[in-house]
Formats: structure tokens, sequence, C-alpha cells
């Protein structure tokens, strides 16, 4: 068998702010083509993990590797696509239009010196027809509805033609059909391109089927590699108080 | 109205104010974007440190005040990012103590004259050949370094983090950009003058942003605002023999005025 370099390794990592525990003693490994998500209460943490594995914010103790690299000496950061949660918060009278937000992906691949070749042009093509924003490409980003917002904000991501995609909470503000069309995107991107997919989300009901795997972050991690069998893992419950019901529930409907 | 580039001095005037205005509407637009305006303010009146300094001493004031602005933009920046200290309140800090220094030089010197004051709201009689060979070297290194990070900028003004995810160095063009800005202000105070170079990097893109366009065009609109602001400016500072600073703000104002009723809904 051939040994696979995990995405994501992390042991024993702790972070603090003011004195307060944030994260204690997480470990985890995620490998090529994973699809996780990670779920917890607000103020559990995960928006801050995700941030720490990104080299956002410093741990108190423990290790990151990225691609079998230590955090700070990894470089490669175009194979890593980043979909903030706060994507609605940016400046919503900034002059851009979605074209130029969706460009925005490809800035780091190309060099100095560099203008935009044939290959930028057809990831950005791909990316904004993937997420459906190319009828909407010469409209100001303030012009967008919430949903059409987090879509460029995610073609952006994909321009970059990254081998990981991070996602916080990206259905904030999305309705409902505009979710299940993302999550089917997400399932494609995952299983054709063998993308690592890792989000954050609440709404773990409409996913439970879909996903590989299951981290609940609250200060400490636990890990459902199979998430149908998120109701016998007996300390979720515990931990987040999530409606096991509705997970099973949703099973059956589909 | 031709008549006036007859003179020497009133071209080498106009080629400065084009080249101050080309450098203050783009890299202002980042700084704007970033709602950091106000480091423009604190900039210029630590270049007023230099100019105090350059006078005295018999150097060229533009070289020192290009040296001053620098130093106090790593200042700032340094102040920033290792202690806790709210961004304003840096700027308010440095800004006065800068303007005191330079106060307590020029008043030991004894050296408050009429040429002091054309460093505060600029003259068009005040170019020299070699300011404006000065102008154009550091004019031309600035729009390159502004040419080749321009992207790499607009992106770190709308999303700092993911432009640092994505893999750009956030900081190390952070503190390309302020020392840009700096230079490009310390160049300017010739023409604009310490106390009104704010206006001039900030009013184009505040104008330009009324449009509601892309950010290529919004750099467009501001380039064509400054521009026609430094050209009617000077123009009317030659013809009523007023500070061409403070022409050139005004022109911006009325820019500014018009941008707003004009896109009214």
């Amino acid at each position: 068998m051939k040994f696979v370099s995990p995405i994501f390794e992390v042991k024993n990592l702790f972070f603090q702010a003011n004195a307060q525990k944030i994260l204690e003693d997480i470990s985890l490994t995620i490998l090529p083509g994973d699809y996780c998500a990670i779920i917890g209460p607000n103020g559990g943490g995960k928006t801050t993990l995700i941030r720490l594995l990104l080299g956002l914010g410093k741990p108190t103790t423990g290790e990151i590797k990225l691609f079998g690299q230590a955090l700070s000496r990894f470089k490669r950061w175009n194979k890593i696509g980043y979909v903030p949660q706060r994507a609605s918060q940016l400046d919503q009278n900034f002059p851009a239009t979605v074209l130029e937000v969706v460009k925005m992906g490809r800035i780091a691949k190309q060099g100095l010196f560099r203008r935009e070749t044939q290959e930028d042009r057809d990831a950005i093509e791909e990316a904004m027809a993937k997420m459906d924003v190319t009828d909407i490409q010469d409209k100001l980003i303030g012009e967008l509805s919430g949903g059409q917002r987090q879509r460029v904000m995610i073609a952006r991501a994909l321009a970059s033609k990254p081998e990981v995609l991070i996602l916080d909470e990206p259905n904030t503000g999305v309705d409902v059909v505009s979710q299940q069309r993302f999550y089917k995107l997400l399932r494609e991107l995952n299983q054709n391109e063998n993308m690592t997919i890792i989000f954050i989300t609440h709404d773990i009901g409409v996913i439970a089927d879909d996903i590989g795997r299951l981290f609940t972050v609250n200060q400490n991690l636990l890990t459902c590699n199979n998430p149908k069998e998120a109701i016998s893992c007996e300390d979720m419950s515990a931990l987040y108080g999530i409606d096991a019901h509705l997970i099973h529930n949703h099973h059956h409907h589909h | 109205m031709i008549e006036m580039l007859q003179y020497d001095f009133m071209i080498r005037a106009f080629l400065a104010g084009i080249i101050i205005a080309v450098l203050a509407a783009i890299s202002g637009s980042f700084i704007v974007l970033r709602r950091y305006s106000m480091i423009t303010e604190t900039l210029a009146h630590s270049a007023l440190v230099g100019v105090a300094v350059g006078v005295i001493a018999g150097t060229s004031p533009l070289w020192m005040a290009v040296v001053a602005a620098l130093v106090s933009a790593w200042t700032i920046e340094y102040l920033r990012s290792n202690f806790q200290l709210y961004s304003d309140s840096v700027l308010a800090i440095i800004l006065s103590g800068s303007l005191a220094l330079a106060v307590i030089i020029v008043s030991l010197a004894g050296a408050f004259n009429s040429s002091l004051f054309s460093y505060l709201f600029g003259s068009i009689l005040s170019v020299t050949q070699e300011d404006l060979i000065i102008m154009s070297i550091f004019g031309v290194i600035a729009l390159s370094l502004l040419g080749l990070f321009y992207k790499e900028l607009y992106f770190i003004a709308y999303d700092e983090e993911v432009a640092r995810t994505s893999g750009i160095k956030v900081d190390l063009l952070n503190f390309l950009l302020v020392s840009i800005v700096a230079i490009i202000i310390a160049l300017s105070i010739r023409i604009v003058g310490t106390l009104l170079i704010g206006a001039m990097m900030v009013i184009p893109t505040v104008a330009a942003l009324q449009f509601k366009q892309g950010f290529a065009k919004t750099i467009a609109i501001a380039l064509l605002f400054s521009l026609l602001a430094v050209i009617v400016g000077m123009s009317s500072s030659y013809f009523f023999s007023l500070p061409s600073g403070a022409t050139i703000v005004l022109a911006l104002l009325f820019i500014f005025i018009f941008s707003l009723v004009v896109n009214r809904r």
C-alpha cells in the first residue's frame, strides 16, 4: 500500500485566549479525499480550530502539519481553498465585480511579472460555471443576495484549483433549494475530483447521509467515522446536545 | 490659458502635479478601501519634520521629507503590530508628535518664513529642476511597485485573511504599501503642501466610489478626477496667485460634491 501523507495532521493541540481554554488536546488526521463535517455548539471552537489549521492564529501548544510539512514551513497555500464564515460581513460597498472577486483566486498562483494566462482564464470560467455565477459576473458584489455572494466566494476558492476546500458555515443565509444543490456540488467535487472537503456547519441533518467523517468540537474533539451511526456515538449528545433523531429521520426521507 | 506654459516654472509645476495626481489617486485607493485614510495626514506631518531639517541644514528638503515620512511609516507599522494600541490613536500621537518636533526645529533655527508657508500649502513657484528629477525617479519606482503588486494589494484590501491563506505575503505587502504612500506624500508637499495632501490621496477615490463601479473602473475614474483637479487647481493658482494646494483641494471638493449629487438616488 502506498503511503499517503495526510492533508492535515494535528497532535495535542491546545489553544487559549485571555486565559480561557478554547481548544483542549485536539488530535486529528485528515486524509486526501476525506469528506468531513465539523459540528459543535457556538463558541465551542470550530472556527478557531480551522483558523489554527490555516495559520491564522498561533496554537498555545501542539503540532500542526499540512501535507506532511510543519505549518510554519508550509508554502504551497494554493493547494488550499478557504471560504470564511464572515463573507457576508465584508464591505458590501467595496468596488468589485463578481469577475474581479473570482479572479482573486488566481492571484497567488500567478508569479511576479505575470499576465493572465489561458490557464487562468479557463480556471476562472470553470469555477464560475460550477457555482453558477457566470451570468452575474459583471454585477457588483454589493448588488448580490446572500446566497449569490456565498457562491461567488466559493467560486473564488475553486478558481485556484485547490486540493482541499475548507468552508466555514457556507450556508448561512442561503435558501433550502440552493443548499441542496450546494451539497450535491460538494459531493461531486469530492467524488469526481477527489477534492478533500472540510466544512463547519449547523445543519448536520441535511447532509448526514453524505458526509464521510464527522468531528464534534466543543473544546474537546470527538470523531465519528461513520456519521450515520452518530446515535451510537454515545458522548455526542452529551457534548453537543444534537438531536440525533433528526439525523435518523432524515435518512428515511430520502 | 496657454500662455502660462511659457514659463519654465509652470511647466515644471504641471509635470510635478501630474506625477503626484497619478500616484496619489492609485495608492490612495488602497488606503481608502482599507479605512486607513488618516495615515496620509500623519505621514504628511512627519514629512514636515524632514522639511524643517532640510531647510535648516541646507540639504534638499524633499530628500529629508522622504526619509522622515518613511521612518514615520515604519514606526507606525511597528507600533501597530507589536503593541496593543488602537491604530487611530497611534496615528494621532505620531501626527502631533511630528508637528511639535517640526515646529521646535524651525523655531530654534529662527526659520519661520515664507518658504515654510509654501511647504504647508504648496506653491507652483517652488518646484525646482532638482525636485522634478527626484519626483520622477521616486515616481517611477512607486508606480512600478504599485503596478507589480496592485492585484495583491487589491485582494488584501478586500479580504485580508483569505489573501493570507492563499499564500500572499500580506505583512510584506502592507509594509510596502505604507512605504510607497510615505514616499508619495513626501514628494507631494511641494505642490499640495503638508496640510492638504491628505485630500489629494483620499478625495479622488471617495468621489469615484460614488459611481458604484468595479475596481478597475473606480481607479480609472479616481485617476481622471485627480488629474482634472490638479490641472484646474494649478491653473487657478497661477491666475489668482493662490497657494496651489488650496486651489487643488477646492477643485477636489467640487468634484466630490458633483459626484455625490450626480449619483444621488
